[in-house]
């Protein structure tokens, strides 16, 4: 049978390239993950050369890990919330001054709410709340007196009457004006600019965030080389539709599936991050407690099948490609922010691999000199609880200009109570900044003021959309990877005809 | 080359199987890159179709390529149906990959049973699932069993040092004192320790134990200082494991720090006392045991003393059996040490870590003080080397130390009843066992209930 195209691309090296004219002319194209084979319309496959070529998976020429902010050692819960949203403000305070002073001017009175004088307009940096009606509220459920049942779990809790107030240390005042009540969130830091009004309400005129943080040094890569965001696996469902598809990926990923040009481009992937949800939401079902012990005496966790199931997947990766693996909501982990990674005794089948990296969520780290820093979603899903806003992408792109990656921690996100510092606040611009567990897949290229760059990446949950985002670590582009098997009814809704 | 490939995948296929064949499955069954595999079942294909008999053969595709989908480009990866391919061949602007994927004589009405198949091969392969792979990872290196301990050491101090180094530079998580810190996470160490240890050896030294608590003491001193917040036993715990880590620091010595592992009793109660009793501990420590374990006796009746007694000969045997291997000196100290009008006690020739474990093994421990909480943690502990090394001891001393514990033996076969022990028959032997093993089944055994015993026990009781 004859070949299509070149001979296959032979031997060691990334990407393959050297020995294969061919391959230069497919370097011209756009840099999407598979612009390398010419177009080949026959179902024969080249004949293998003497020896099937193998690949050499890109080495990992840089990597640290930069979530040490986010681990936590001795965990004490003794101490009040109020002492993370004081870390915050003192922390963001000289950050939102300094915005302040370029936005109105270097003149600009930067009072304290104690100090503020009714009609002088000044500029004010303070904490957001929201007060909220819907927003659920413990004390008021348990509350004997009001004899409430309590409120089912609503996709937005926003409600036109809710109200912003600004606090500082000392005080709170309430806001009227040129503030977008719906939009904004409690914990947000920044400032307004305006007066305080005779009836004791603050008029805003206008007001900004703390921006974009300073921007960190390229030190990117010159030749394409990829890494593979995928979350929400969502193992352990008891439903088989994704199983194919993972498998697909997996075999994608380490080189087995596809002809010989997929595979010496999924040799330059470096590295697979994992962003939460490998676990199901199903395997959190709470039957032992509801029912009785003797019934569920000898039941076992629905979530120590998928772990194991998990395991495998991730052997198999390990064997092939660095993964890195956060934590998510539905994850065998601690519920609050920022979540520790699982423990390596869950997967002892993977954890012999050194390629297995367990993560906190939030993560950040540099890899291959750029600097990704994401989280499973839990971030943005609470903000879209209590925001009017409705895209992920643009709440994502909300927290980066906010400066914070979580602003409603802890509020109606659980959080540690941290007290010492705030490690939630952003004070270096990332190049990639992701949030996991998305309804769909998004990608914006922001670019900042001071020479910021940074992708921002919605990835979707693997279980619903079986899709997956290749993030180019070159130039920042990223490009979603789906996968599919078939089933009894083809669905060809949606897709477009290609050219 | 064609044709080789088509002979080896003829007699590579077993014919039992439902003939649905995978190119991983091929690969792996067959030992080969996967891309060869994939061209095998391509030549499989033609060749069948050439001669016309391939008209029951389905075969399905894997197809990929990119897709403009919302206006950007998409890559996809997509398995077909042959029926499909050309369907979804035509949606892909640009096409970087056909292959076959599996060749089956059924149609399949959907992909599950590809997923299974695979699923299957790679299960029984999952030592080198990426083997047969056209992408080699040269990073991917299993972790030698050093690493991997150090990686678990490391975990452990990580979540401490990250702490420590923020009360340095970053402020620090948590506002507890570094001692504190250092304390509470060398417990997860330390428990670990105890486990690692245990599993490695079983020191019955009582010698060195006793210098190893003393040396501990200066340590433990420090240890105690720490508010008691929690409950006793759980000082006791985390004392215990701190002064494991205190011993790793100081002492290095494996079987030394094993010895504390293992010593259920006494370490435990460090926190708790002076160190001023710390050279007197062994001592004081065996004889309050075996006081606190006599009243206890006295309490009970003569039903559960057999069963302590049943369970302390193995113990002791189990004891004895090392001990022959380390220091012969010791073992003949143990023996000599117990008192002769103390039937019990003299079980208690073992060291206090029997009359402990036995104490914690009885139904009714509700001991308060800190030699009653030692007992009970020391179940914690020892439980689970002593029942499962009991399984097997049992049957093996049975038969193999009648002789060597026969003055044990008759010194507690006073409370046996008579005629039973006397020849030491091994088959006579195995009845007051039993009879011990049955009795201990019918007083409250609760806390055995994972230990076989045997029905014969109701009829011999009466």
């Amino acid at each position: 049978p004859g070949g299509g195209g070149g001979g296959g691309l032979r031997g060691p090296g990334p990407g393959g390239l050297p020995g294969d004219p061919l391959a230069f002319v497919m370097a011209r194209h756009p840099p999407c993950f598979q612009s390398r084979r010419p177009p080949r319309h026959r179902v024969c496959w080249p004949p293998p050369s003497a020896e099937a070529s193998t690949f050499t998976r890109v080495p990992v020429s840089a990597y640290t890990d930069c979530s040490q902010p986010f681990r936590l050692g001795e965990r004490s819960f003794s101490r009040q919330y109020a002492h993370i949203y004081a870390a915050r403000l003192i922390e963001m305070r000289p950050i939102l001054e300094e915005r302040a002073r370029q936005k109105w001017g270097n003149g600009v009175a930067l009072r304290k709410l104690c100090e503020l004088r009714a009609g002088e307009k000044c500029c004010v940096v303070g904490t957001l709340f929201k007060a909220m009606q819907l927003q659920p509220s413990i004390l008021q459920e348990i509350s004997e007196e009001h004899n409430l049942v309590p409120q089912p779990p609503l996709p937005k809790y926003i409600h036109p009457s809710d109200e912003l107030i600004l606090e500082d240390e000392l005080q709170r005042i309430k806001l009227e004006g040129a503030v977008e009540v719906q939009r904004l969130v409690t914990g947000t830091i920044f400032a307004v600019y305006g007066s305080e009004q005779d009836d004791g309400k603050f008029l805003v005129e206008d007001h900004c965030f703390a921006d974009l943080p300073r921007p960190l040094p390229w030190n990117g890569p010159s030749s394409d080389r990829f890494v593979l965001l995928v979350s929400g696996l969502g193992l352990g469902s008891g439903s088989g539709e994704s199983l194919l598809s993972t498998q697909l990926l997996v075999d994608v990923v380490t080189g087995q599936l596809g002809a010989e040009g997929e595979q010496s481009c999924a040799a330059q992937i470096s590295r697979v991050i994992l962003a939460g949800n490998l676990l199901s939401q199903n395997t959190q079902s709470r039957d032992t407690i509801n029912k009785a012990k003797y019934l569920t005496k000898k039941t076992q966790a629905a979530s120590v099948e998928a772990v194991k199931m998990l395991d495998e997947i991730l052997l198999q990766l390990c064997t092939s490609v660095p993964v890195d693996v956060m934590p998510g909501e539905f994850d065998p982990t601690n519920y609050t922010l920022p979540q520790q990674p699982l423990h390596h005794c869950m997967l002892p089948l993977a954890s012999a691999y050194s390629t297995l990296q367990l993560v906190t969520n939030p993560y950040q780290a540099d890899v291959d000199g750029i600097r990704f820093l994401g989280t499973s979603g839990q971030n943005v899903s609470d903000i879209f609880k209590y925001s009017s806003m409705d895209d992920y992408l643009e709440i994502l792109e909300w927290t980066l200009l906010a400066g914070h990656i979580s602003p409603t921690a802890p509020d109606t996100l659980g959080c540690y109570p941290f007290y010492k510092s705030d490690p939630f606040i952003l004070t270096d611009c990332p190049h990639v900044y992701f949030c996991g567990n998305a309804p769909r897949f998004q990608s914006k290229l922001l670019k900042g003021e001071d020479g910021q760059q940074v992708l921002l990446v919605t990835v979707p949950a693997f279980s619903t959309t079986q899709t997956a985002c290749l993030v180019n670590l070159r130039d920042l582009s990223c490009q979603p990877i789906s996968f599919s098997g078939f089933g009894t009814e083809d669905d060809d809704g949606d897709m477009e005809v290609g050219h | 080359m064609a044709f080789i490939y088509a002979m080896a995948f003829q007699e590579g296929i077993p014919k039992t199987t439902p003939f649905r064949v995978t190119y991983k499955w091929l690969s792996y069954t067959l030992g080969v890159h996967v891309n060869q595999a994939k061209q095998m079942l391509y030549d499989y294909v033609e060749r069948k179709r050439k001669e016309n008999s391939g008209a029951q053969l389905h075969v399905t595709y894997l197809v990929a390529g990119n897709l403009i989908q919302n206006g950007h480009i998409c890559h996809k990866v997509a398995v077909v149906r042959e029926d499909k391919l050309e369907a979804m061949k035509s949606k892909l602007a640009t096409i970087a990959s056909v292959h076959v994927y599996s060749i089956q004589k059924a149609l399949l009405k959907d992909s599950g049973p590809l997923y299974n198949t695979d699923y299957d091969i790679v299960k029984t392969n999952l030592h080198n699932c990426s083997k047969f792979s056209a992408i080699h990872c040269a990073a991917a290196v299993p972790r030698t069993s050093a690493e991997v301990s150090q990686v678990q050491t490391s975990v452990q101090a990580g979540s401490q040092t990250p702490s420590d180094t923020n009360a340095v530079s970053v402020p620090v998580v948590n506002g507890h004192g570094p001692s504190t810190t250092k304390q509470t996470a060398q417990q997860p160490k330390g428990i670990m320790g105890m486990f690692a240890a245990k599993a490695a050896s079983k020191p019955q030294d009582t010698n060195k134990e006793t210098k190893a608590e003393a040396k501990e003491a200066p340590g433990v001193s420090a240890v105690s200082s720490k508010p008691p917040a929690k409950g006793n036993i759980m000082n006791n715990f985390f004392g215990k494991a701190a002064m494991n880590k205190l011993k790793v620091n100081s002492v290095p010595e494996q079987p030394k720090e094993e010895k504390e592992v293992v010593k259920p009793s006494v370490p435990v109660a460090e926190p708790e006392s002076s160190p001023n009793t710390v050279a007197e501990k062994p001592g004081k420590k065996t004889e309050s045991a075996r006081i606190q374990q006599k009243d206890k006796k006295s309490k009970m009746k003569r039903v559960d003393k057999s069963d302590n007694e049943e369970e302390r000969i193995p113990e002791n045997l189990k004891k004895k059996r090392k001990r022959i291997k380390q220091l012969q000196s010791d073992s003949s100290d143990e023996e000599d040490v117990p008192p002769s009008p103390m039937p019990e006690e003299e079980k208690a020739p073992s060291p206090p870590p029997v009359p402990a474990l036995k104490t914690e093994l009885e139904p009714a421990s509700t001991e308060v003080s800190a030699g009653g909480k030692k007992r009970k943690r020391k179940r914690v502990l020892k439980s689970k080397m002593f029942i499962d090394e009991e399984e097997g001891c049992m049957v093996t001393e049975k038969v193999y130390e009648s002789e060597s514990c026969t003055d044990s033996e008759d010194d507690f076969a006073k409370s046996k009843p008579p005629a039973a022990h006397k020849q030491p028959v091994l088959p006579m032997r195995k009845e007051p066992k039993e009879e011990r093993k049955n009795l201990k089944k019918g007083a409250a055994t609760a806390n055995r209930a994972n230990k076989q015993v045997s029905i014969m026990g109701f009829f011999q009781k009466k």
